[in-house]
């Protein structure tokens, strides 16, 4: 009996009816029953259990489940890391975002001020992507700079667009009081009411380990990755990585993807000099460690073969911050606290100069005040040490070509200094 | 037969072009303005430099130079080294500061003014081991100098003459291009002299470079200044003022970029028998360059929603480079 003789009613008439009936091989089907009632047969040999196979039992739903789908903006490679944050803390749907376009920063340029720091710029185009693909609630960081008034700010600029139907998870707010306590406000608020609370917290602390491990499995890249035998091995055993750390759920599973990840790195063959050229990069906690901003900084330098190292990221910023403590080693050059990341940025500066690095890389976006106020500390570093420092401003605008005629510059002006001083 | 080596400097405003010998001695240089199309501008520099070459080679014991190599440096060096078949592709700090030591050993700071950006680069025992450049802004370049000329009514080429005529240079504020222009039409509706208005100027480009590109740097004599504002007399005397120390001009020291590449293309050798283009048969084919159409199409790349504008450079028909593309999707094959 062929397939078409055996829908001869409810075939024609509906599509739907036609794609159920086609897999009927039910023994209660009756393909001459009248074509009303054709639905009713279907949908219940649908349910009927096939009575050789066990029950299956029914998941439990989870009733503290949030449907609200929550995007983060684009930010390096923590993406994971949001998404652990997400489904495993808030208990929420994560809109992971595709790479940035040009429109991004076309869409976000346009509807910033123009003297607002890059970040901005770049942030709020990430938004009007997550609004666009789907998301009801964004989420902001709040900051010691400016960057404390960018949620807030981003939120109604968002509204004004006309993306009107979406919450702002905004971590500035909550944190007059009890920090701790305020966030979980905001959580609770924003995203999802149902949170079990303290299961929720303790989900914190394999992501901060995640967030770690993710640093350092970077650093690994930064230092190693110029040279690679195979071009391109690094970073295919990156993004697989990455695809890993997406699918984390809980401690065990971050180890395991780490160290498979991990053994997966150190098992590139590579063809280190003995005495590579060493390039610190430091900066602003945006611009510095994201790619999108810095135009692909990391991998520019890396092709000319390089070895990177990069104090400023999460886990050193935030995680482990300690700011007096650091404060201390660059004593000599700051008494105060002079901005979010100013003392990792100088404290990071000397300790690449005394460690004998090449040259350092200074990347701020256009208009960060606090980065700003380093360069003068920068300068007598770059003197007491005699290391060149390449200063990288960064704007929307900024152009690809220039930066690269900087870096090669840079690195020729390196590699000759290494290489006459090997004459000696 | 004696191995020579080109070096081309194709720049915003104005190409330049050297030929060395085997000693590293220019033999032919050629400057010109580049009006805004790099590629013609390399045509007529390469004839101007075969038309000295030809010179030298019919002169008494004049031996016949051929050359093996060539480097170009630049804005538009990755375009004029497609086209050349450049074994040497550089950019113009690295070529400047290859050229300038080689010439001046012993020279501690390199102050370089051209026609859309600015540079300084520190050199310590002939080597670069600091530069910086302008980033955001363009003023005090050669360009604002030479429309703020044709305000003036005067030709950029007399500035600096009159400049030194100035007993009382006015004082204009340079912090930025637009700025500075209000400030200068300003002074010239209340009735400013010219020359003090044209030294005033001058000054304003010293003292805006010294506070914006050579910020945060130790500038150590000796001075040496170079780049096309450098052939301006009243820029050098205001630096000389405000450094107080003397700044060395090299009468090639608009060339220094060009001759840098060229530098760069000896030492890389002789280049390879390309299968095609002007180093065909080893030698370089000055009547190949001029013969070869070339041309530039942007194309945006749709294989993906960024979009990105990949240019891709025609010689001819073939395909010989393309740049712009971000991923290996919008990968280029050149068909040459």
């Amino acid at each position: 009996m062929s397939n078409e003789e055996k829908r001869p009613a409810g075939g024609k008439g509906s599509p739907f009816l036609g794609g159920l009936l086609r897999r009927d091989d039910s023994p209660t089907h009756d393909p001459n029953a009248p074509e009303s009632l054709q639905w009713r047969i279907a949908v219940s040999s649908e349910k009927r259990a096939h009575p050789l196979r066990p029950a299956k039992k029914k998941p439990q739903k989870d009733k503290r489940h949030s449907t609200n789908r929550v995007a983060f903006f684009r930010y390096s490679h923590y993406d994971p890391c949001f998404k652990y944050f997400v489904e495993q803390v808030l208990n929420a749907e994560y809109l992971p975002l595709p790479p940035a376009t040009r429109r991004t920063e076309e869409v976000g340029t346009q509807n910033s001020t123009d003297y607002v720091c890059t970040p901005f710029k770049h942030i709020l185009g990430d938004f009007v992507d997550a609004l666009e693909l789907g998301a009801n609630v964004v989420v902001q960081f709040g900051g010691p700079c400016r960057l404390g008034y960018y949620g807030e700010l981003q939120e109604s600029i968002l509204r004004e667009m006309g993306y009107d139907n979406f919450r702002m998870l905004n971590f500035s707010y909550g944190m007059d009081g009890n920090t701790a306590l305020g966030w979980t406000r905001e959580c609770l608020k924003q995203v999802n009411p149902d949170i079990n609370v303290p299961k929720a917290a303790l989900k914190l602390i394999p992501l901060a380990r995640m967030v770690g491990m993710m640093d350092s499995a970077y650093d690994f890249y930064l230092a190693n990755a110029g040279f690679e035998v195979e071009k391109g091995a690094f970073d295919r055993a990156w993004a697989t990585y990455m695809d890993d750390m997406s699918a984390v759920t809980d401690e065990a599973s971050i180890q395991e993807a780490h160290a498979r990840g991990m053994e997966r790195m150190r098992s590139i063959p590579l063809n280190k000099p003995e005495n590579p050229i060493r390039i610190g990069i430091v900066g602003e906690v945006f611009t510095a460690v994201d790619a999108r901003s810095n135009l692909g900084l990391d991998k520019k330098l890396l092709a000319m073969g390089v070895e990177l190292h990069r104090m400023i990221n999460l886990t050193n910023r935030f995680v482990r911050y300690n700011e007096p403590n650091l404060r201390q080693s660059a004593k000599d050059y700051i008494s105060y606290d002079m901005g979010p990341t100013s003392t990792m940025t100088i404290v990071a500066a000397k300790k690449y100069a005394e460690e004998g690095f090449d040259g350092l890389v200074h990347a701020k976006s256009a208009g960060c005040t606090p980065e700003i106020d380093c360069e003068p500390v920068l300068m007598r570093i770059a003197e007491d040490y005699s290391i060149p420092i390449l200063y990288l401003t960064y704007d929307a605008q900024t152009s690809d070509t220039g930066l690269d005629t900087r870096l090669e510059a840079f690195y020729d002006m390196l590699a000759m200094k290494k290489q006459r001083g090997a004459w000696r | 037969m004696k191995e020579a080596y080109l070096g081309i400097d194709i720049g915003s405003i104005s190409t330049k072009g050297v030929v060395i010998d085997e000693d590293r001695n220019i033999v032919a240089r050629s400057y010109l303005w580049t009006e805004g199309n790099p590629v013609e501008a390399s045509k007529r520099v390469a004839r101007q430099l075969k038309e000295q070459l030809d010179e030298l080679a019919t002169e008494e014991d004049g031996e016949k130079l051929t050359i093996v190599g060539a480097g170009t440096t630049g804005s538009a060096r990755r375009l004029v080294g497609a086209m050349l078949g450049a074994s040497v592709i550089k950019n113009e700090i690295t070529a400047h500061a290859v050229g300038t030591t080689h010439l001046h050993p012993d020279v501690r700071t390199i102050l370089e003014i051209g026609g859309q950006d600015s540079k300084i680069i520190c050199v310590a025992d002939g080597i670069a081991v600091d530069y910086a450049m302008n980033t955001l802004c363009a003023a005090g370049t050669g360009s604002f100098l030479s429309s703020q000329a044709h305000r003036l009514g005067v030709e950029v080429e007399e500035f600096g003459d009159i400049a030194l005529t100035s007993k009382k240079p006015a004082n204009i504020a340079a912090r930025c291009t637009v700025f500075a222009e209000s400030d200068l039409v300003h002074k010239i509706q209340v009735g400013y002299a010219r020359e003090d208005i044209i030294a005033g100027l001058c000054h304003a480009v010293a003292s805006n470079y010294l506070n914006n590109v050579g910020k945060g740097k130790k500038i150590l004599a000796p001075v040496v200044f170079q780049g096309g504002v450098s052939k301006n007399a009243g820029v050098v005397d205001a630096f000389e003022k405000q450094l107080g120390m003397p700044v060395a001009v090299d009468p090639d020291g608009h060339l220094m970029g060009a001759y840098g590449a060229a530098l760069l293309a000896a030492d890389a050798g002789p280049e390879r028998a390309a299968e095609s283009g002007p180093f065909a048969s080893g030698e370089f084919d000055f009547e190949a360059v001029q013969d070869f159409d070339f041309k530039t199409r942007e194309i945006e790349c749709q294989k993906c929603a960024n979009h990105c504008e990949v240019i891709c450079v025609y010689r001819d028909r073939d395909i010989i480079d393309s740049w712009g593309n971000r991923c290996e999707k919008g990968a280029v094959k050149t068909t040459a």
